[in-house]
């Protein structure tokens, strides 16, 4: 096979800014529409399981946005997702199907964690944020760079290199935690606290809404400019849409490829990162998926670092609100996952059904 | 090492070969027919809360694994018509599907935990199975059966050319009246019946119990092994044993090792490395079908 | 025999067919003629049941017929060879039959099938092996193996969509050999082409169809070329001339003992020494996959030749590096997966390689202002006709598509222009335009390279050409010798080998 990339191509069209007029706003009308076919569609279910669907909405959305608190919790909740979904949409961009954000997150997470813990940084403590940081960004970037090397040598598809490499990702860190990083004081498997002088600083009292979820929102807006008016994302986009064009348009597609799989993990282990110094502090061995969660955030956003951005608010809210249902109404929480299956599903098909590029004809 | 031990090793392995065997066929089929399900772990998931909640409800196994084989074709039937008919990306979707089964398991397993005041977190004994015939189950020797006929049927039939054709140049087929979207969707669902049926002999039959999650990445393995056994149904086989081997020997030394300070994660993550070590060394060579993962027809 | 009666087929965005009535009789050969889109193979498709006429009947020896689907119409003993084979090339040459032609999904008696294959090649002088791979198979033994899987569902009407778009010209005349037997034997041949001189060569009777419109309906005997291009065209249609030859000048391409590696064991390029200087049409004649892709790829730096040297504007190039791409212009094969990225606009599409040079880029950052004005320069100059440039190329007729292709490459006055059928799929108006920007590039000192398989387009416009054949690269001589000796030398090494002999290949 000439092309390693090109053995599972993925046909997520991503949305051009050159569209002008109407056409710029029917793919997001698009999506919206679809997110709200499935709200229904699941509002319909609970009715038929005996909740009454106002109350369902009315409790879902107080949780949600109910206080400031709330909100904040929402978009606390929104920022490790916001980091993992901008890492898929990076690498599906150019064609890299990187399913492997949970891996990366991870790695990132326990860079974060080892840098804070078990190794002394010398300096002052924003500095020690900093390495750390740094080292779980670069720590994801070669988790990554892994599948991107099993493809370009081995042929090794990315779907299942990165999927593969998230399992074994998830036991070296409960090896870890069990081991190396566990904290001495405790006989659980979990880690000690960073210092306090490594904790991201909090931006709303009541929450643990951190600097690393500006962060993240900064990130998506540059991603957009990066995307929209730059060589680099322009060629990335063409190196995803079509490989063979691009070569023979002289763009050099496997270092293409190669870079947003490293910059893709990068994001999702700086994500993680953020994670352990703004929010959770320590990590045992369980893990919250955000890594899974980014690859539905990254298509319900279209790939669009907006899009991506309003889909993780979105996904925010639906984890806070549907734990406010848990408490208040006694509806599973799991249910919130539920809906975010269906609403990726609806965008999906909405998308497929409204944007054909060229009509089908059967001769 | 004695002969029981090693009998008791190859009995555990075959115990966990089974599931990734019947799921496995499935996948086969349906990749040979040019679909990709990714979505494969969330089927299994959904075949593990079905049958077990549907038999610690009506106290029958076999209610449970026939719903579970049910509700996952049903699920995979979606998968079927958003890829097939709506042309969303396979891989896509299918992670998609996942989610929703992660999702809607959850939910299932909350409330028969909390409902009817928790009287269906256990499983009755009427409602798991019993081993049939030398400690396997039943499913194992219809696993068996089922894997000869997709042998026999992809090499020795019309249905089987279809099938192969629908993968490797599916204008063959509509040149001579074969629907491909019909058949396509076809064998994604009977896919999503056998991984559904797989997920039925994780929680009642194996574990007679459910945990949220119970697959762990079998799902996904199984995507690895049809790879590894370069989509024929005696090397699937042999990829799935050689898996269960694996597994057993790793499950055997955990045990054995229970009070030495050696870290089990270790053997754990071992069928991962060695289905990741596998795909390096063998992906190169195995083609797989020619059009895997292309919608049909292709847009002019 | 066969009747359509008053056939009319709409498409969402054209009529294809309009009130269509033809009929094919028994025991003779008829041809069907007309342009890209004049409906041929819609009509064809509606006859094999693969669509649906929206209004008009079909009528076989008399009775009313309802073909709904190509199961139908293989219950009537129609079959049809496709341009593009539908042979599955994973299977074996019988299950192939058996896959198009076996009732029922059961077990496939391949004794059986074996005997049957037998028994329908050989009264044509053919023996095929029955248990090779298809995709094993040379392209003119993957044509007789279609015709025997039409055949196998009865044999009462064959439709060959333009069978010798893939042949040598002697796999041609033992095609038309073959097809006479099969009218020997009360056979109707249908016979859809756009090449006047095969369907004199063969036909009984012809229907010109232009614009979804049945223009002429008759025997062969008393229609002239002249007369049956009017016919299908509409309008006599000014051929490219070409400027006489000048002395051509500095040296662009040049090839030594060059070997390029093909999917096997052998080279698909062996030993190719050639040159192409500037300000001359170099062309590269042969039957398809006889290595001119590998050559291309070699050329184009995508491959790295096994031996030999290669120079290209003076550098000799290293894999996976696209030569100089300013000062070279590529108009590949598959225009819709090699030159264009489908989903993005006109625009982006215009601007596709020169993307990162000023002023269109500075620094770093797109400067979209100046890819409008150039892209709205370059459909002017290059005639490209969009409703908006902005629209996705995906949305352009495939004329308009190559005039993108054709403005991107040729607008900078490149050194070299490399073409690989440039024509394919076009109609004739636009084949006319996209030939004389070769010529025009060729005028403006560029050294061109054309690869092509229409070896009557390529003789109007090349100044030397080079045949191809098993990886072979021979000088033909053109144009001191004759189109004859050209013909002939394409199938050289085929002739050789299989084709002639009716032996199948073992692979």
């Amino acid at each position: 096979m000439a092309d390693p990339g090109s053995v599972l191509p993925v046909t997520v069209p991503a949305p051009s800014a050159e569209q002008r007029g109407p056409a710029r706003w029917r793919d997001p009308a698009v999506a919206l529409l679809a997110v709200a076919v499935a709200v229904v569609l699941l509002l319909i279910g609970l009715a038929i399981a005996g909740y009454a669907p106002t109350d369902v909405a009315s409790t879902w959305l107080s949780g949600a946005l109910g206080s400031g608190v709330r909100r904040a919790l929402s978009l606390q909740e929104a920022g490790p997702l916001l980091m993992t979904g901008l890492a898929v949409a990076i690498a599906f961009r150019a064609g890299a199907l990187n399913i492997g954000g949970e891996g990366q997150f991870l790695l990132g997470s326990v860079a974060m964690i080892a840098c804070g813990t078990a190794f002394r940084i010398p300096g002052p403590a924003w500095f020690a944020t900093i390495v750390a940081l740094t080292a779980g960004a670069l720590a994801g970037a070669a988790w990554a760079g892994l599948a991107w090397a099993l493809e370009r040598w081995r042929g090794v598809p990315l779907v299942l290199s990165t999927i593969l490499l998230n399992f074994i990702a998830v036991y070296a860190v409960s090896l870890l935690v069990h081991g190396v990083l566990q904290d001495p004081l405790t006989v659980a498997p979990q880690t000690a606290e960073i210092p306090e002088g490594m904790r991201l600083p909090v931006l709303a009292t009541g929450s643990k809404l951190h600097l690393g979820v500006a962060f993240a929102a900064a990130l998506a807006v540059a991603l957009w400019l990066v995307f929209e008016r730059t060589v680099f994302g322009f060629e990335l986009g063409v190196v995803g849409m079509n490989p063979s064009a691009a070569r023979l348009a002289g763009m050099p597609v496997a270092r293409r490829r190669f870079e947003a799989m490293l910059l893709s993990g990068g994001v999702a282990g700086l994500g993680g990162a953020f994670q352990q110094a703004g929010v959770t502090y320590y990590m045992s061995d369980s893990s919250a998926s955000y890594g899974y969660a980014g690859v539905a955030v990254a298509l319900l956003g279209r790939l669009h670092p907006l899009g991506v951005a309003a889909a993780a608010v979105f996904f925010g809210m639906l984890d806070t609100g549907s734990r406010n249902l848990e408490r208040v109404m006694d509806v599973p929480h799991d249910l919130g996952d539920v809906a975010k299956g269906l609403a990726v599903l609806a965008v999906l098909v909405a998308a497929a059904v409204f944007f054909r590029q060229a009509r089908v004809e059967a001769s | 090492m004695s002969a029981g031990l090693a009998g008791n090793i190859a009995h555990q392995a075959v115990i966990a070969a089974v599931p990734l065997v019947l799921a496995g066929v499935g996948e086969l089929v349906a990749e040979r027919a040019g679909v990709i399900d990714v979505g494969i772990e969330g089927l299994m998931l959904t075949g593990c809360i079905t049958a077990y909640a549907v038999a610690a409800m009506t106290g029958s196994g076999v209610a449970g694994l026939a719903a579970a084989a049910g509700t996952s074709a049903a699920l995979a039937g979606i998968f079927a018509v958003a890829t097939i008919k709506a042309r969303v990306d396979q891989i896509v979707a299918g992670m998609a599907i996942n989610l929703i089964a992660f999702g809607a398991s959850g939910t299932v397993w909350q409330v028969l935990q909390t409902r009817h005041d928790g009287l269906y977190a256990q499983l009755p004994d009427s409602a798991g199975f019993q081993p049939l015939l030398f400690g396997q189950y039943g499913l194992a020797y219809a696993t068996a059966a089922l894997a000869a006929l997709a042998w026999w049927m992809l090499r020795g039939t019309r249905a089987g050319l279809i099938v192969r054709a629908l993968g490797d140049a599916p204008e063959a087929c509509a040149a001579s009246g074969i629907g491909v979207v019909q058949w396509r969707i076809a064998c994604v669902i009977a896919a999503g019946a056998c991984a559904g049926a797989a997920g039925a002999y994780l929680s009642i039959m194996r574990v007679h119990a459910f945990e949220p999650g119970m697959t762990g990445g079998s799902g996904f393995l199984v995507l690895a092994l049809v790879i590894f056994g370069r989509w024929s149904v005696p090397g699937l086989i042999g990829g799935c044993l050689f898996f269960g081997m694996l597994v057993s020997v790793q499950q055997h030394l955990q045990s054995a090792g229970q009070n030495s300070r050696f870290p089990y994660q270790l053997f754990q993550a071992l069928p991962y490395v060695t289905a990741l070590l596998a795909l390096a060394l063998l992906s190169r060579s195995a083609p797989g079908p020619a059009r895997l993962g292309e919608p049909w027809p292709q847009r002019r | 025999m066969i009747r359509l009666e008053g056939i009319g087929k709409s498409f969402a965005s054209a009529r294809a067919l309009d009130d269509v009535t033809v009929e094919f009789a028994a025991s003779s050969v008829h041809g069907l003629l007309g342009e890209n889109g004049a409906g041929k193979s819609t009509l064809m498709n509606v006859l094999f049941g693969l669509l649906r006429a929206d209004t008009g009947s079909i009528v076989i020896d008399g009775k009313p017929a309802r073909i709904a689907s190509p199961a139908d119409a293989r219950a009537h003993g129609i079959g049809m060879v496709h341009q593009h084979f539908t042979l599955v090339p994973t299977l074996s040459v019988v299950d192939n039959l058996a896959l198009a032609a076996q009732a029922g999904l059961g077990q496939v008696p391949r004794p059986a099938w074996r005997a049957r294959l037998r028994a329908l090649a050989e009264p044509l002088g053919w023996r095929i092996d029955p248990d090779v791979r298809c995709g094993e198979l040379a392209v003119g033994e993957q044509q007789r193996v279609e015709i025997v899987k039409a055949l196998a569902v009865g044999g009462r009407a064959l439709i060959l969509d333009e069978p010798t778009a893939v042949l040598t010209p002697s796999e041609a005349l033992e095609l038309f050999s073959a097809l006479r037997g099969l009218t020997a034997r009360g056979t109707a041949v249908v016979f859809i082409s756009h090449k006047l001189a095969e369907v004199e060569a063969i036909c009984d009777r012809v229907t010109i169809l232009r614009r979804g419109r049945v223009v002429h309906a008759g025997p062969l005997a008393g229609l002239t070329r002249e007369r049956m291009t009017e016919l299908m065209v509409g309008a006599p249609v000014e051929t490219v001339r070409k400027p006489p030859t000048r002395l051509a000048g500095e040296m662009v391409v040049e090839a030594r003992a060059l070997t390029v590696a093909g999917r096997g064991v052998e080279a698909a390029v062996g030993d190719a020494t050639f040159m192409v200087r500037a300000g001359e049409i170099v062309g590269v004649a042969g039957v398809e996959g006889n290595g001119q892709r590998e050559l291309v790829r070699a050329l184009l730096g995508l491959e790295r030749p096994r031996t030999g040297e290669l120079m290209v504007a003076g550098a000799a190039l290293h894999r996976g590096e696209v030569p100089d791409r300013a000062r070279l212009g590529i108009i590949p094969d598959d225009r819709r997966h090699e030159a264009l990225v489908l989903p993005l606009s006109v625009t982006r599409n215009l601007l596709l390689g020169e993307h990162r040079r000023k002023p269109f880029a500075i620094a770093g950052w797109l400067r979209f202002s100046r890819w409008r004005a150039r892209a709205a320069e370059l459909a002017g100059a290059y005639d490209v006709r969009a409703a908006s440039l902005g629209q996705p190329v995906s949305s352009l007729s495939g004329g308009n598509q190559q005039k993108v292709v054709v403005a991107r490459e040729l607008h900078g006055g490149p050194r070299l222009v490399v073409a690989v059928n440039p024509t394919r799929g076009l109609d004739i108006g636009a084949t006319a335009f996209v030939m004389s920007r070769l010529v025009q590039a060729r005028e403006l000192g560029a050294a061109v390279l054309l690869v092509h398989s229409d070896l009557d387009e390529l003789l109007g416009i090349a100044d030397r050409v080079l045949v191809m054949c098993a990886g072979r690269l021979v000088d033909s001589g053109w144009p001191v010798a004759g189109r004859d000796a050209v013909a002939r030398l394409m199938m050289s090494v085929d002739a050789s080998t299989h084709a002639a002999t009716g032996e199948p290949a073992h692979g």
